[in-house]
């Protein structure tokens, strides 16, 4: 099933360029509804506030890392069914393993790609 | 450790001076050999420390600045970064403007003889275009802001600890004396090493990729 270019993407990060630059790829792919958190529980917050279609997120934050929300996520009832990209400088052959493990739907290694995000997104919601 | 006194058990006087070390009496030469041993490591350890306590101390007063340098740094590359986001964010506004300008041309010209300059106007529409992927990737190049502020963070660290350590050992080991030396340039190279070695531990995604598959993720 393709993306629905409509429903809200959830983009976190604590470095402001990083959110901007997803933000602008997310565009650039089609996508018009997106919000930001600066860290994992600002992120937490604002899923179970209101409904997200899918979640891009960061590993190294302050707060809550990106995992943690990720594992977060996957426990919690309402928001286990969210999509979740890991976008990350953290490329520890562990930390992929990690991430797969707590249940990430695909994994992006910063530097990154406009080509490659695009890619790791039409493979989540394309199965 | 139990040291036995030689001269209470031969019941002997000790002669003054050079004393002999009794050969059958193995367990004190060998205490003898580890006390000599222990003064020689001493006398070493303070001649170390008497050479390395000044530039330790220079390495103290400078490492504060350098903090705030590598902090000044990371604001730096951010706001730049934003900047020139905006700017290109700028173009691509006025390119969308240009397109909506040419659209309307292009319907005013297709009904007349001017049917050749309205495909002129098409190929200058489709140059255009060429800039959208060249402009993403600009943006998307940007993100090295990140990867920057991340290794700042990490020499910020370390930083920190040294200087932690460093002052600790000022105060352990005596009067603050001006000087510069090894100690900088020690530390510099391991600060390097421990960066270099974080380096060497990432990976590229075309590995990430690889182990994605193998977790059947295609």
């Amino acid at each position: 099933m393709p993306a629905d270019l409509n429903m809200k993407i959830l983009v976190v990060d604590d470095m402001s360029t990083m959110r901007r630059i997803v933000k602008n790829i997310l565009k650039q792919i089609g996508f018009t509804n997106m919000d930001e958190a600066e860290n994992g529980q600002e992120a937490l917050t604002k899923l179970r506030a209101e409904p997200f279609g899918f979640v891009v997120s960061d590993w190294n934050m302050p707060v809550m890392p990106g995992i943690e929300l990720l594992r977060a996520i996957r426990a919690d009832e309402k928001l286990k069914h969210i999509p979740v990209l890991m976008v990350t400088a953290e490329a520890q052959k562990e930390n992929l393993i990690e991430a797969i493990q707590a249940g990430v739907n695909n994994y992006v290694v910063k530097p990154f790609t406009a080509e490659t995000m695009q890619e790791k997104i039409n493979k989540i919601f394309n199965k | 450790m139990i040291i036995r006194d030689p001269v209470a058990r031969s019941g002997q006087q000790e002669p003054s001076g050079h004393r002999e070390l009794d050969d059958e009496e193995p367990e004190d030469t060998q205490l003898y050999e580890k006390l000599g041993e222990l003064t020689r490591f001493i006398d070493k350890t303070i001649k170390t420390i008497s050479q390395f306590s000044a530039p330790m101390s220079a390495t103290t007063e400078q490492l504060p600045d350098a903090t705030a340098y590598l902090k000044d740094l990371r604001k730096l590359t951010e706001d730049g970064t934003h900047r020139i986001m905006q700017l290109v964010e700028g173009i691509e506004e006025n390119r969308k403007r240009a397109d909506m300008q040419l659209d309307a041309l292009v319907n005013g010209l297709a009904g007349s003889d001017a049917a050749t300059v309205a495909s002129k106007i098409m190929t200058i529409r489709a140059t255009l275009a060429a800039d959208n992927k060249p402009l993403m990737d600009i943006i998307t190049a940007l993100s090295f802001q990140d990867l920057v502020a991340q290794s700042v963070n990490k020499l910020v660290t370390i930083i920190e600890e040294v200087e932690h350590k460093l002052l600790e050992l000022v105060v352990v080991f005596g009067p603050y004396t001006k000087g510069a030396g090894k100690a900088e340039a020690s530390k510099a190279s391991d600060m390097l090493k421990q960066l270099s070695a974080t380096k060497n531990t990432s990976m590229k995604q075309d590995l990430a990729d690889e182990i994605l598959k193998q977790y059947g993720f295609n």
